[in-house]
């Protein structure tokens, strides 16, 4: 029975690993849980990164604006990933975001009767979608830091060698990083392509990457021939920002 | 948002449509004519859906787009439950300078019309972003004689590879072939296409290949051009709807535009060209000779454009009583005279 595979104790593992959040115990964390829930929801649904990313961002820009006591968090939170797939043409169900939403937030409950219920969360989102609209003024269109973290990755592909990079996972921490940041409104203090930098230094350091022909005592920073205006002290700063996002998962 | 609603005086009722109602309206902080286009949110079933796609992607899109010939999206504002775009005035369209028999279209107009609308789709493309419904009603035209491209309810951003698109864009008569045989991925050739159908319409002014069904299109189009066969069109047989048609000889363009010089007719079977690969771009298109040639393009202000207009330009603020070409906003609205 040795090289049998005990698919019970993988599930008991794997049920103990995962920690089943009950947002509505959760504190606002300076926007960090509306984002959490975004990305929960928006991986359920099968929503494209990029949809989820632009979804964050709206709520980041919403709550910039407004006090966040004064409205639902989740409301805008749906209603934002509602948005974000209509303005990247990445067509989300309004009936699988509703449902998806108070699966999320009611864990265990079977999905909603069409009845006096879900049709007033459908017309809460609706009008929320336009009161995010008239918020961020009618400005759709964000710039996203994943362009040019593909196009960085991309030219380092030559300066690393083929195999480092097959062998180490930049590109995918990097990825991870980028998107977790997004739990975090600094996503948009930053220019996009200080963001991409400071994903991929991260990751470069996480795993002890040295990259070839850059001496560790030169004044010159290895992300130089990409970006010209990015500080040392400002690049540190939002490494430190990245990494912060991981210490609010847990209690505050 | 009570000062947006001041800001932009009623002038006069320009025309409805299924998604929007369109006004023409006075900016009185600049004193600009505007056209006022607001989206209906319609009834409680339409209104669960929210904020209309195609009005989002007009204002997601023209919001970054800057451009002489390109519609401009002055400004957006929300009022109760409803969203309003106010776009630059534009008094006329290609369609209703076609088919005004009192205009007549020399070689140096139609020059004009057609160098105005490759540089507009030029920076379209160069953007990234498809128009994917041009048609000469989308293409609309001011007092000034500036031809600008409107309408970007259909338009979309390109390039992704992994991107599936529907093929059921653009209005039937100016749709490409491999549109028509089901093409899901494609690029800027298509709007090159409609751009050829809209310049032979401009010589012609009856449209080009009016076809009364998608089959029907392709048989007008290939009465034309003969039938595409593996040598001319290589991978034509792996598009989804692709059916055989029975062969049919090409027949030569200088038989159907019998005015054109040879230096258009060199233009119009650049773009028309049934496989799309081998259609030139708005920039190979504008280097061709047609537009270095004599005659020079007429300018603005010389454009012919229906009686009305530059009537109406005359006696501008004199009356508000006046006739108006509907003319303002997108294909999908009803054209109407407004006294």
């Amino acid at each position: 029975m040795k090289d049998v595979i005990d698919v019970m104790e993988l599930q008991r593992e794997k049920s103990r690993r995962l920690v089943t959040v009950d947002y509505r115990q959760l504190d606002f964390k300076g926007g960090f849980t509306p984002a959490r829930f975004i990305f929960e929801c928006g991986m359920k649904l099968n929503g494209q990164p990029l949809t989820l990313a632009t979804a964050a961002v709206i709520v980041h820009r919403f709550f910039k604006e407004v006090d966040h006591n004064s409205y639902d968090w989740f409301l805008i939170a749906a209603s934002s990933l509602y948005l974000a797939s209509k303005i990247k043409d990445d067509p989300l169900n309004i009936r699988d975001i509703i449902n998806v939403a108070h699966n999320t937030l009611h864990r265990g409950s079977s999905p909603l009767e069409i009845g006096d219920e879900y049709w007033n969360m459908r017309d809460a989102i609706v009008q929320a979608e336009l009161l995010i609209m008239r918020v961020l003024k009618f400005e759709a269109n964000t710039v996203h830091p994943h362009k040019y973290m593909l196009h960085y990755l991309k030219s380092m592909e030559s300066w690393l060698g083929k195999n480092t990079l097959e062998s180490v996972p930049i590109a995918k921490l990097s990825s991870a990083f980028l998107q977790d940041f997004h739990h975090d409104p600094a996503v948009l203090d930053y220019q996009p392509q200080h963001i991409a930098i400071s994903c991929i230094s991260l990751a470069l350091q996480c795993y002890g990457v040295q990259l070839p022909l850059i001496d560790d005592l030169d004044d010159e920073a290895w992300y130089s021939v990409f970006v010209k205006d990015l500080q040392k002290d400002k690049h540190w700063e939002i490494m430190e920002k990245i990494m912060e996002v991981y210490n609010r998962e847990e209690g505050n | 948002m009570e000062n947006k609603l001041k800001r932009y005086e009623k002038i006069a009722f320009l025309g409805e449509g299924q998604f929007a109602t369109v006004f023409k309206a006075r900016d009185v902080e600049t004193e600009n004519i505007v056209a006022v286009k607001k989206i209906k949110l319609g009834s409680r079933v339409e209104a669960q859906d929210g904020i209309n796609r195609t009005a989002l992607r007009e204002i997601k899109l023209l919001q970054e787009l800057h451009h002489e010939n390109l519609i401009g999206l002055l400004d957006v504002f929300g009022h109760m439950s409803n969203v309003s775009l106010v776009f630059d005035f534009m008094d006329t369209d290609l369609e209703v300078v076609i088919k005004d028999n009192t205009i007549i279209l020399t070689t140096a107009n139609i020059k004009s019309y057609t160098l105005q609308t490759l540089k507009g789709l030029e920076y379209l493309h160069l953007n990234w972003i498809l128009h994917r419904d041009l048609k000469p009603n989308n293409l609309l035209v001011n007092d000034k004689g500036v031809l600008k491209i409107g309408d970007f309810g259909l338009a979309k951003m390109f390039g992704s590879p992994n991107r599936v698109n529907t093929h059921q864009v653009v209005t039937r008569w100016y749709r490409a072939p491999e549109l028509l045989f089901g093409a899901k991925q494609y690029g800027t050739c298509i709007d090159i296409w409609a751009v050829g159908c809209i310049l032979a319409e401009l010589l012609l002014r009856v449209p080009l290949f009016p076809g009364e069904s998608d089959l029907d299109q392709l048989t007008k189009i290939f009465d034309v051009f003969g039938n595409p066969t593996e040598e001319n069109w290589p991978g034509i047989k792996t598009l989804s709807d692709f059916i055989d048609f029975k062969p049919l000889p090409a027949i030569p363009l200088k038989s159907i535009f019998t005015a054109a010089g040879d230096d258009l007719l060199e233009l119009i079977s650049s773009m028309l060209v049934l496989n799309p690969m081998a259609r030139k771009t708005c920039r190979e298109c504008l280097k061709m000779p047609f537009f270095s040639n004599k005659p020079a393009p007429t300018i603005g202000s010389k454009l012919p454009l229906p009686q009305n207009i530059r009537k109406v330009a005359d006696i501008e603020r004199q009356s508000l009583k006046r006739k108006l070409l509907d003319a303002a906003e997108g294909g999908s609205l009803s054209k109407r005279l407004f006294i």
